[in-house]
């Protein structure tokens, strides 16, 4: 069958409707009025674009494992076991300091159909004005023996770049602070 | 195990996607990474969210309004259809759309432009594809404006759209083009894709006026988002 071009992306500008950041979009931890089994966590941190400035409105959207390390998606194997109190995804902007806050569960890890292990992880996708195609970088957590031979996060070179996608632990959960490129760019993947 | 269904994701042709850095643009150099890594992919990358609609409320096809709140304009409906690298539909995925009224005025607290604002008018619907992918919104048309600080750079009537397709790494946010329109060929950001036939597909079409509805035009456009169902046997 003849392969389509995708589309081509362009930037949300910024103009992206507010009231398509619905309250409680940040919020991963219910679905259905069923609470997400696992460790419930804060995700939260600042972007900023080269030169240090703040980013506000910016649309961050998560996509994550449950705390059994299983994706809602008909293509994980083992997705009948899925939490029902858990989609995976997410959305929030940051406010006028390009701070950003989620509250989710801590997800599990899993064995890849190979016998490697994904370390715990969360996914995320940055949409803003000037971003004419979407990024994406991951979120790994802090004192997770898997980190040293999670095939993404072991994919970034140089290796003094991997600690940039790692959170670190803060009060009632963990931080993540994104610089979109300059100082302390952090590292985003071209798929 | 259960059985799982592959659906692949491969390298796209550059020219056919938007040029990350866009001269005129500055905003474009200081938001976007200068390095980009690869990385292997995973069922965590080829899997993707579908309940949305339960964090993100429907909003309804119809932003033009009716009677006594009906926005002001040239009256249109949108038929879009959101499609995979197969061509095969995307059925029940969110669309997202957001769009200037017929002044050229977004209902933004960043839009302090002096366009007049429509007070019938607010200009974003949010829907889901039917099974053959296809959506259809009734607005009014969209004006053209001018981007603040830019030496005379006007962005052309365009809507935008935000759609989801089968896996994460399918989402995707576009916009969408008017046929005709002198302000496409200037147009930086339309001008970001190299491709003459890629920048072309982001025009939609304009439908005869035979096949529409007696009070309205019509113009028909098509999204391809990343995926296709399986790698080809060759």
């Amino acid at each position: 069958m003849a392969r389509l071009t995708p589309t081509a992306e362009m930037t949300t500008g910024p103009f992206f409707p507010p009231r398509y950041v619905d309250d409680g979009a940040h919020d991963l931890t219910q679905r259905n009025g069923r609470a997400a089994r696992g460790e419930r966590i804060a995700l939260h941190g600042r972007v900023v674009e080269a030169g240090g400035a703040p980013m506000h409105n910016l649309v961050l959207e998560l996509w994550q494992a449950d705390a059994q390390g299983i994706f809602r998606d008909a293509r994980d194997p083992r997705h009948a076991d899925a939490d029902p109190g858990f989609a995976g995804w997410g959305r929030a902007a940051t406010d006028a300091d390009g701070r950003y806050r989620f509250t989710t569960i801590k997800p599990g890890a899993y064995a890849m159909p190979d016998g490697r292990m994904r370390a715990p992880h969360v996914n995320v996708i940055v949409l803003f004005s000037g971003i004419m195609r979407h990024l994406q970088t991951v979120i790994f957590f802090e004192g997770e023996a898997g980190n040293e031979t999670d095939p993404v996060l072991t994919a970034v070179e140089p290796a003094g770049l991997r600690p940039r996608l790692v959170a670190r632990r803060d009060g009632d959960g963990y931080r993540f602070d994104i610089a979109l490129r300059g100082d302390g760019e952090t590292p985003f993947f071209q798929d | 195990m259960a059985t799982v269904t592959l659906y692949g994701v491969g390298p796209m042709d550059e020219a056919t996607q938007s040029t990350r850095v866009i001269p005129g643009y500055p905003q474009t150099a200081r938001r976007n990474p200068a390095v980009l890594h690869r990385r292997p992919l995973t069922r965590s990358e080829l899997t993707g969210p579908r309940e949305q609609a339960a964090k993100l409320a429907l909003l309804g096809a119809d932003i033009a309004g009716r009677g006594a709140g009906q926005a002001i304009g040239q009256l249109i409906h949108v038929r879009l259809k959101v499609v995979d690298e197969d061509g095969a539909p995307v059925g029940g995925t969110m669309v997202e759309m957001w769009q200037a009224n017929a002044a050229g005025r977004y209902i933004h607290p960043n839009d302090d432009d002096h366009a007049p604002v429509d007070p019938h008018f607010y200009g974003a619907a949010r829907v889901l594809t039917d099974e053959s992918g296809a959506v259809e919104i009734r607005t009014v048309k969209p004006g053209a404006y001018p981007v603040p600080d830019s030496n005379h750079w006007w962005r052309p009537p365009h809507i935008h759209f935000s759609v989801w397709g089968k896996v994460w790494l399918s989402r995707l946010v576009t916009q969408m083009f008017f046929p005709g329109e002198p302000l496409n060929a200037p147009d930086r950001i339309l001008n970001a894709v190299p491709d003459g036939a890629a920048r072309e597909s982001l025009v939609c079409r304009a439908a005869p006026t035979s096949e529409g509805p007696p009070n309205a035009l019509v113009f028909e456009h098509r999204i391809v988002v990343r995926g296709r169902a399986a790698t080809p046997a060759a």
